[in-house]
C-alpha cells in the first residue's frame, strides 16, 4: 500500500512538474516572486495589484502576442534566503518574466536567480541605481525612478519656482535611497546659479530626537529658502513633526517616499510641504488617465492607492508587454534589446527610457506635490534639464 | 550652548526612563527584558484599532489626556504583568542566559502580533498635539513637548526615589534587589514584589510609548529596538541593577549623542553612534562593574 502510494506520488510530482514546460507554449507567464507576508508586503503588494491591473487589460484585449498572460507567485517572506528560493520557484514554474521585490536588498536575491537563468527580472519599485545593471545584471531592470532625479527635481524646481537660493540638507544616512535623494541634489545644486548650501546635517531614522540638528538649523543667521530632507518612512514624519514643532516654517522638499496622506494626521496642518510623484493618487492629475487607474484600482482592491509607490507596478508590465510585442518573442535577450531601444516612451506616468548602460530611469515628468494646510495637492509637473550622469549615480 | 543642555536633557529623558524599566526587573530576578522595548511599541499601538489600511484608525488615542496618559501607564503596565504571569514566572530557576533568551522570544511574540494586526507599515498619529509648539524658555527656544518630557522625567524619579525609601513595597523591592534568596526567607513575598518590579517596569514603557509617540507622530512595529538598545547599555554602564546608575547613565548617554552631533564635522556626523559607543567601550574599560556599583550584584569571596 505504502509503496503504491508512493509510486502514485512520484507520478504526481512527474506529471506536475513537466506541465509547466507544457504550458509554456500556449501561454506567457508572468512569476511574482514577492513578499506576500512580513514588513515588505505593505510596499510589494500595491504595486503588485497595479501590474495585474495592466496584465488584466492585456488579457481582456486578447493578450499578448495572441497568448493569454497567466501569473505564478512565491512568497519571499521578507526574507533575503526565501527571496532567492522564491525567484528558483517562479523560474522553475516557467516564468517568462521574473517580477522582484520593490527594495534592492530584498528583491537581489531573486533578480539574481532570474539573472543565472537568463530571465528578464524587474524591481516593482526600486529606486537604487543597483536595481539593474550595476547591482545585477544586463537582463535586470527597475519600474520605477532613481532616487537621484527625485533629489534634482526638487532642487531644480524650487530654484525656478519657488525662487530658493539658500538651501539646506538634511539627510538620514539610514538608506541608500535617501542617499540616493541627496546625490541628486548635490550634483542639481551647483548648477543653478547664485543657489548655495547655507549647512547641512545628518541623522538616523531610528533617532528619537533630532533636536540638535533642529538647533544647528535654528543657529543660522536666517531661515533658509529650502529644506532638503532626504529620508523617508517611518523617521521622515517624526523628522517633519519636530522640524514644524520647532517653529521652523521654511519649505520641506522631499523625496517619493513621503506621497500620501495617510501620514498628514501626525503633523496637523501642515504646510510648504513638497514631494514629487510619477502620478497623483488625490483625484486631481493633468492626465485623466491617472484618475482611471484610480478608480480601476479602487475597484480591485477596495481603496485608492495609499501612495505613488502602485504606479511602477502598471508601467512595469506596460512597457515589457511593448517591448515582446515588438520582439514577437518572450526571448529574454529578445526582449532586452527591443526595451534598451525605448526612448522616452509615454507611459501614463510619464515617459520612460532604457538603455544599454542603465535600465532605470535617470530623468522623467514628475508632478509636484505641495501640502498646505494639511492638503496635499498636484501644483505643477518638473522635468529636470539634463538626466542626472551615471558619475554622479554611482557616487 | 542651553538649547544644547536641552536637547541633551531631552533625549537622556527618554533613555533613563527606558534604563529604568530594565534595571527595576533586572534588580529582582537578573532579567535582563529585552521584550521592553515590544512593550512601547505595544502601548503605542494599543491607541489604534486594528486595520492593515496605511491610515491608522485611531481609537483609544482620542481620550482627552487626563484619561488617555493614565491609559496607557495602564496598558503598559498591564502588559508587562501578563509577560511575567505568562512567561518569566516558569522561568525563576533558569539561568540568566535562559531567561534573556526567553524575553527575546517574547518581544518577538508582541512584535508579530503587532505586524499581525496592523501590518508593517508605520501609522501615523497625532498624540497630545498641543504639545508641538515652541516655548521660549531663558533664551532657548524649544517645543513644549521637550519641556514637559524633562520635567516628567524628573518628578516620575522623583515619586520613584519615595516610592522605594519610604514605602513597605519599596523597602521589600530594595531588600529583594540586594539579596533575593535572603529577603524571601525574612518574609517578603516573591511573587508580589516581582509583579510590582514589572507593573512598575511597564508603566515606564506607557510614558516613554507616550513622549515617543507624540514627539514622532509614529507608530511603528520596530520603534521599541533603538530605545531598548540604548537603555540596556545605560543600564550595563550604570551599574546592573543600580537604579539610580541606570539613569545616571541614561542621561550621560543622551548628552554625549546630543554632544556628539553638535561637535562632530559634517563628514563625520554618520559615524555619530560609533562615537558615543567608543564612549561606552571606554567607560567598561576603567570601570567594568560600571558607573554605580549594586551592592547586590558584587562579587563575594
Amino acid at each position: 500500500m505504502a509503496y503504491k502510494t508512493r509510486l502514485l506520488a512520484t507520478a504526481l510530482i512527474a506529471v506536475s512538474s513537466a506541465f509547466p514546460a507544457l504550458a509554456d507554449d500556449d501561454k506567457i507567464i508572468v512569476g511574482f516572486a514577492t513578499a506576500e507576508s512580513g514588513f515588505m508586503e505593505a510596499y510589494d503588494k500595491p504595486a503588485q495589484d497595479a501590474a495585474m491591473i495592466r496584465i488584466d487589460e492585456i488579457n481582456a484585449a486578447g493578450g499578448l502576442l495572441g497568448k493569454q498572460i497567466e501569473v505564478i507567485k512565491a512568497d519571499t517572506k521578507t526574507d533575503r534566503a526565501e527571496g532567492a528560493k522564491a525567484g528558483l520557484t517562479v523560474i522553475d514554474g516557467g516564468a517568462d518574466l521574473v517580477v522582484v521585490s520593490c527594495d534592492y536588498d530584498f528583491g537581489s536575491p531573486a533578480a539574481l536567480a532570474a539573472e543565472d537563468a537568463g530571465k528578464i527580472s524587474f524591481f516593482l519599485c526600486a529606486e537604487s541605481v543597483k536595481a539593474g545593471i550595476q547591482g545585477v545584471g544586463p537582463h535586470s531592470f527597475s519600474a520605477s525612478v532613481l532616487a537621484a532625479v527625485q533629489g534634482a527635481t526638487m532642487a531644480e524646481w524650487a530654484y525656478n519656482k519657488k525662487g530658493a537660493r539658500n538651501f539646506y540638507r538634511l539627510l538620514d544616512t539610514w538608506t541608500e535611497y535617501n542617499k540616493g535623494i541627496c546625490d541628486g541634489f548635490d550634483w542639481m545644486l551647483p548648477k543653478l546659479k547664485d543657489a548655495k548650501l547655507v549647512g547641512q546635517d545628518t541623522f538616523k531614522n531610528e533617532d528619537a530626537s533630532i533636536a540638535a540638528q533642529i538647533s544647528r538649523i535654528k543657529a543660522l543667521p536666517q531661515e533658509p529658502d529650502a529644506i532638503m530632507l532626504c529620508t523617508m518612512m517611518p523617521g521622515a514624519v517624526s523628522a517633519v513633526k519636530q522640524i514644524r514643532a520647532a517653529g521652523i516654517n521654511a519649505p520641506i522638499l522631499n523625496g517619493s517616499s513621503m506621497d500620501g496622506s495617510y501620514w498628514l494626521s501626525a503633523v496637523p496642518d501642515l504646510t510648504n510641504f513638497y514631494v514629487p510623484v510619477q502620478g497623483s493618487i488625490y483625484g486631481d492629475d493633468p492626465n485623466p488617465d491617472v484618475s482611471k487607474f484610480n478608480a480601476a484600482y479602487k475597484a480591485k482592491t477596495g481603496s485608492d492607492p495609499s501612495s505613488q509607490y502602485a504606479y511602477p507596478g502598471y508601467v512595469m508590465i506596460d512597457v515589457w508587454a511593448k517591448a515582446v510585442e515588438r520582439a514577437g518573442t518572450t526571448d529574454a535577450d529578445a526582449v532586452v534589446a527591443e526595451l534598451e531601444k525605448m526612448k522616452n516612451e509615454p507611459t501614463i506616468f510619464g515617459p520612460r527610457t532604457f538603455s544599454a548602460e542603465l535600465h532605470h530611469q535617470n530623468t522623467t515628468k514628475y508632478e509636484i506635490i505641495e501640502v498646505k494646510d494639511g492638503k496635499p495637492g498636484v501644483v505643477d509637473s518638473w522635468t529636470i534639464s539634463e538626466p542626472v550622469p551615471l558619475e554622479a549615480l554611482l557616487k | 550652548m542651553l538649547q544644547i543642555v536641552f536637547d541633551a536633557l531631552t533625549l537622556g529623558s527618554l533613555y533613563a526612563l527606558g534604563a529604568l524599566g530594565i534595571a527595576l526587573i533586572f534588580g529582582v530576578m537578573r532579567l535582563v527584558n529585552f521584550a521592553h522595548g515590544d512593550v512601547i511599541a505595544f502601548c503605542v499601538f494599543a491607541l489604534l484599532w486594528p486595520s492593515v489600511d496605511a491610515v491608522a484608525i485611531v481609537f483609544a488615542g482620542n481620550l482627552p489626556w487626563y484619561l488617555l496618559i493614565p491609559f496607557v501607564v495602564l496598558v503598559g503596565a498591564g502588559l508587562s504583568v501578563l509577560c511575567e504571569i505568562v512567561v518569566f514566572r516558569r522561568f525563576r530557576d533558569a539561568s540568566p542566559a535562559t531567561m534573556m533568551i526567553a524575553s527575546f522570544a517574547l518581544g518577538f511574540v508582541i512584535r508579530y502580533f503587532l505586524l499581525m494586526l496592523f501590518t508593517s507599515r508605520p501609522k501615523s498619529i497625532s498624540l497630545l498635539p498641543a504639545l508641538s509648539q515652541p516655548v521660549e524658555i531663558f533664551g532657548a527656544r524649544l517645543p513644549l513637548l521637550q519641556l514637559i518630557t524633562i520635567v516628567t522625567t524628573l518628578l516620575v524619579l522623583a515619586g520613584l526615589t519615595i516610592f522605594l525609601r519610604r514605602t513597605r513595597f519599596g523597602l521589600e523591592m530594595r531588600a529583594a534587589a540586594e539579596n533575593f534568596a535572603m529577603a524571601r526567607m525574612l518574609g517578603v513575598r516573591a511573587n508580589r514584589v516581582i509583579m510590582l518590579a514589572f507593573a512598575l517596569s511597564g508603566a515606564l514603557a506607557g510614558a516613554i510609548a507616550l513622549i515617543f509617540g507624540s514627539q514622532t507622530g509614529t507608530a511603528d512595529i520596530q520603534m521599541g529596538a533603538a530605545i531598548m538598545l540604548m537603555a540596556f547599555i545605560a543600564t550595563v554602564i550604570g551599574g546592573l541593577g543600580s537604579l539610580g546608575g541606570a539613569v545616571l547613565a541614561g542621561f550621560l548617554l543622551g548628552a554625549a549623542s546630543v554632544v556628539m552631533q553638535v561637535v562632530l564635522p559634517v563628514d563625520a556626523r554618520p559615524f555619530r553612534d560609533a562615537f558615543v559607543y567608543g564612549a561606552v567601550i571606554l567607560v567598561l574599560l576603567f570601570r567594568p562593574q560600571g558607573l554605580l556599583v549594586a551592592r547586590g550584584t558584587k562579587e563575594r569571596v
